[in-house]
């Protein structure tokens, strides 16, 4: 156990004094800063095309309501949209001007107050105006047309007041989708798939990238001399796998910065209450879980190799896993009850990505949920074992690369018959 | 309190890498491994560190099979040398001599003495890649001894090393042969062997071929050989019965011969062919004994 500290310490220290460590998460950190407050940034560098207090939309009026929609409508103060009375002239006189910059938009009315026929000329930059004014205009013909009827504010309310909607769930265990929890789930899903892969792909990387530069500056066999090949394996694993956690911290707190230069409550998204906690500690469980299915069979595959050059070649079929299991559980986003993702979320490899897609999208019965981390969580240990034996051998060969026979010499090299 | 390798066979696939050795190494010996290139050594240093399981036998030391739990007691210079080129001296040796279960502070004050005694003080906080080959070396010995195990293996110590960092490296190990250490080691250079071990082994093939006392070796060992200094022609004593080798040296021959007694036909041979300066019957060198007995068809 000693030993597998001392490794753990000096797998962190290495990674951590490293300037190629130390300047990745630096230029990661700006980059979440910096992609949080694009937009300040953006206008900054575009200053005078954001008029103060949002887009001028040029209103003609040929409503012929004694200008009374136009009135209420100009009165709606808001910061993203002004109305501006035009009556200098017809709608084509409005657009000429709107092509030349004195407005931002053009909002043409007919009809009368019960009828109201509105065209709004929009680009396609901005869908969410067309949005904006399609509600002002509304609120404003409701208004009008109450105000004709002659009601007062009690029957007022009584149209406004809104139907009691409860949503109840189908089945007993089942559980209710609203558009926002289904949103929260749908990101978390997407990121947690994303993370799985970056993970493997950089530390993947990283670890058989260590094993491989040990071996190949023959280091090894000292090492392997005082120290257990499993242990040692192990204590890279782990202490790499704390790098990765300060690396993530590091860039959750750059994400802190910049949220608060951004002026965004971030804290407000957790303690809505509306985020499934539980979520959160599943996407931490099948990262664990997923790191050393992951990490063990890279580590075994830098082991194989004699030259650090090799590694990438080495790691092909895994990151080429990573790749499937990314795209399979991207398509599932849409479908996660489908068949398919079911019987595919058994695979160990398969199991974080799918079966966090299958838990945040949809419902899991509670003794799948059992069976299938029972499966990932007895395939980690299988492959880890299968790992360090292979580790254990292949740690003292050098040679040619070949994943096959690699693997058939390792595990002979490792073993007391052969 | 000795190292015991019994009957240990490894064999990888089809193919016998160490056939059957026994040896013993008595505790405080100084005891060589000899072979030629593949004969087995460095896979019999292994199985005796325990980084190989042998396929058949067994290895102890002190009645107990080595393992990992006590790699403390033991030392390992291997022969691929290598270290962390990124790392300085002194990160890489607090990594590895942790690994044996030392403390901080007596790794450094042991490190510095070994530096001092070396001669490369200021080396301390240099990245290994920034040294020389020879000086690497030091540090890779510094590596294998510091934590003054009971134990050392040392594969090939002094290859690629100059004459005169060759003479501080042995004179290392000597002290630690004086302070009781157990070293068992493997050279190709027959000279370090002859001066430095008292039993030794021949290998060839994973087999024993020669195995014993070096004195008693030398002195029962049939082969000797005959120096004569001479300007005549002496091609001729290839002829005499028993004379295996005549060799042509600068200023006379050397004959090799299967026994002593082959001397006296020899020298009945050229006493009156002419004047000869010199005549001395000498013992086999350890190299004579193992080109003989090592050598062959397949010497790499």
């Amino acid at each position: 156990m000693h030993n597998f500290w001392v490794t753990v310490k000096h797998t962190i220290r290495q990674r951590l004094l490293s300037k190629s460590f130390l300047w990745s998460t630096i230029i990661m950190m700006l980059l979440i800063i910096g992609f949080i407050n694009a937009d300040q940034i953006l206008s900054f560098f575009s200053g005078e095309e954001n008029r103060e207090g949002g887009s001028i939309v040029a209103v003609v009026d040929d409503t012929g309501q004694d200008e009374e929609i136009i009135t209420m409508l100009l009165e709606n103060k808001s910061e993203t949209v002004h109305y501006h009375h035009y009556n200098e002239g017809d709608v084509e006189d409005a657009l000429q001007e709107a092509s030349d910059g004195a407005f931002d938009f053009v909002l043409s009315l007919s009809g009368d107050s019960t009828s109201l026929e509105a065209t709004f000329f929009s680009d396609s930059s901005d869908y969410n105006m067309n949005e904006i004014v399609n509600q002002d205009v509304q609120r404003v013909k409701e208004a009008v047309v109450t105000k004709e009827l002659d009601l007062n504010e009690e029957e007022l309310a009584m149209i406004h007041a809104p139907v009691s909607f409860q949503i109840e769930t189908l089945t007993e265990d089942g559980k209710v989708q609203t558009e926002e929890s289904r949103m929260q789930a749908y990101w978390m899903v997407y990121g947690l798939v994303f993370a799985i892969y970056l993970i493997v792909l950089s530390f993947g990387t990283i670890i058989a990238t260590e094993v491989a530069t040990e071996k190949s500056s023959r280091v090894m066999e000292l090492i392997v001399s005082s120290i257990n090949p499993i242990v040692q394996m192990f204590g890279k694993l782990v202490g790499i796998g704390i790098v990765g956690v300060i690396n993530l911290l590091s860039l959750f707190v750059a994400g802190m910065i910049g949220f608060t230069l951004n002026d965004t409550d971030v804290f407000q998204f957790f303690t809505r209450g509306s985020l499934d906690i539980s979520l959160l500690w599943y996407a931490l469980l099948f990262i664990v879980l997923g790191y050393f299915v992951y990490g063990g069979v890279a580590a075994m595959l830098g082991a194989l190799v004699s030259r650090a050059e090799e590694v990438n070649q080495a790691l092909q079929p895994l990151i080429f896993l990573a790749m499937i299991a990314f795209f399979i559980a991207i398509f599932g986003l849409n479908t996660p009850d489908s068949m398919m993702i079911q019987v595919l979320s058994y695979i160990p490899f398969f199991t974080p990505q799918l079966l966090f897609l299958r838990i945040g999208m949809g419902t899991v019965p509670m003794w799948e949920m059992v069976v299938i981390i029972g499966i990932l969580v007895l395939s980690a240990i299988a492959i880890n074992i299968l790992a360090a034996r292979v580790y254990k051998g292949g740690v003292l060969m050098y040679g040619k690369f070949s994943l096959k026979d690699g693997i058939k010499r390792a595990l002979t090299l490792a073993k007391k018959e052969s | 309190m000795t190292l015991v390798v019994n009957h240990v066979k490894k064999r990888f696939g089809k193919h016998m890498a160490v056939d059957g050795i026994t040896l013993t190494v008595n505790k405080g010996e100084m005891f060589g491994l000899l072979g030629a290139n593949g004969a087995g050594k460095t896979t019999t240093f292994r199985m005796i560190l325990g980084l190989l399981e042998p396929t058949e036998g067994v290895i102890t030391w002190e009645n107990h099979p080595l393992s990992y739990r006590r790699t403390n007691l033991i030392g390992y210079l291997p022969e691929e040398r290598g270290l962390y080129p990124k790392l300085t001296v002194k990160e890489q040796l607090l990594y590895l001599m942790s690994l044996k279960g030392m403390s901080k502070a007596a790794i450094l004050r042991a490190l510095r003495e070994w530096l001092d005694r070396f001669d490369i003080r200021d080396y301390e906080n240099k990245k290994i890649e920034e040294l020389s080959k020879g000086n690497q070396q030091k540090i890779q010995f510094i590596a294998s001894v510091l934590h003054q195990p009971e134990l050392l293996i040392l594969d090939e110590p002094f290859s690629g090393l100059d004459p005169v960092n060759m003479e501080m490296l042995k004179e290392a190990v000597l002290d630690l042969h004086e302070a009781g250490t157990t070293i068992v080691f493997s050279s190709h250079q027959m000279g370090n062997v002859e001066e430095l071990c008292e039993d030794l082994i021949i290998l060839k093939k994973g087999k024993a071929v020669l195995q014993g006392n070096l004195r008693e070796i030398k002195r029962s060992y049939g082969l000797k050989k005959v120096i004569i200094h001479s300007d005549n022609d002496l091609s001729y004593l290839q002829s005499v019965p028993g004379v295996i080798h005549v060799e042509k040296v600068k200023d006379g021959a050397i004959v090799r011969m299967e026994k002593e007694e082959v001397a006296e036909a020899v020298f009945d041979a050229i006493a009156n062919k002419g004047f000869v300066r010199h005549f001395e019957v000498v013992e086999p060198s350890l190299h004579d004994i193992f080109v003989d007995k090592a050598g062959g068809e397949d010497d790499a």
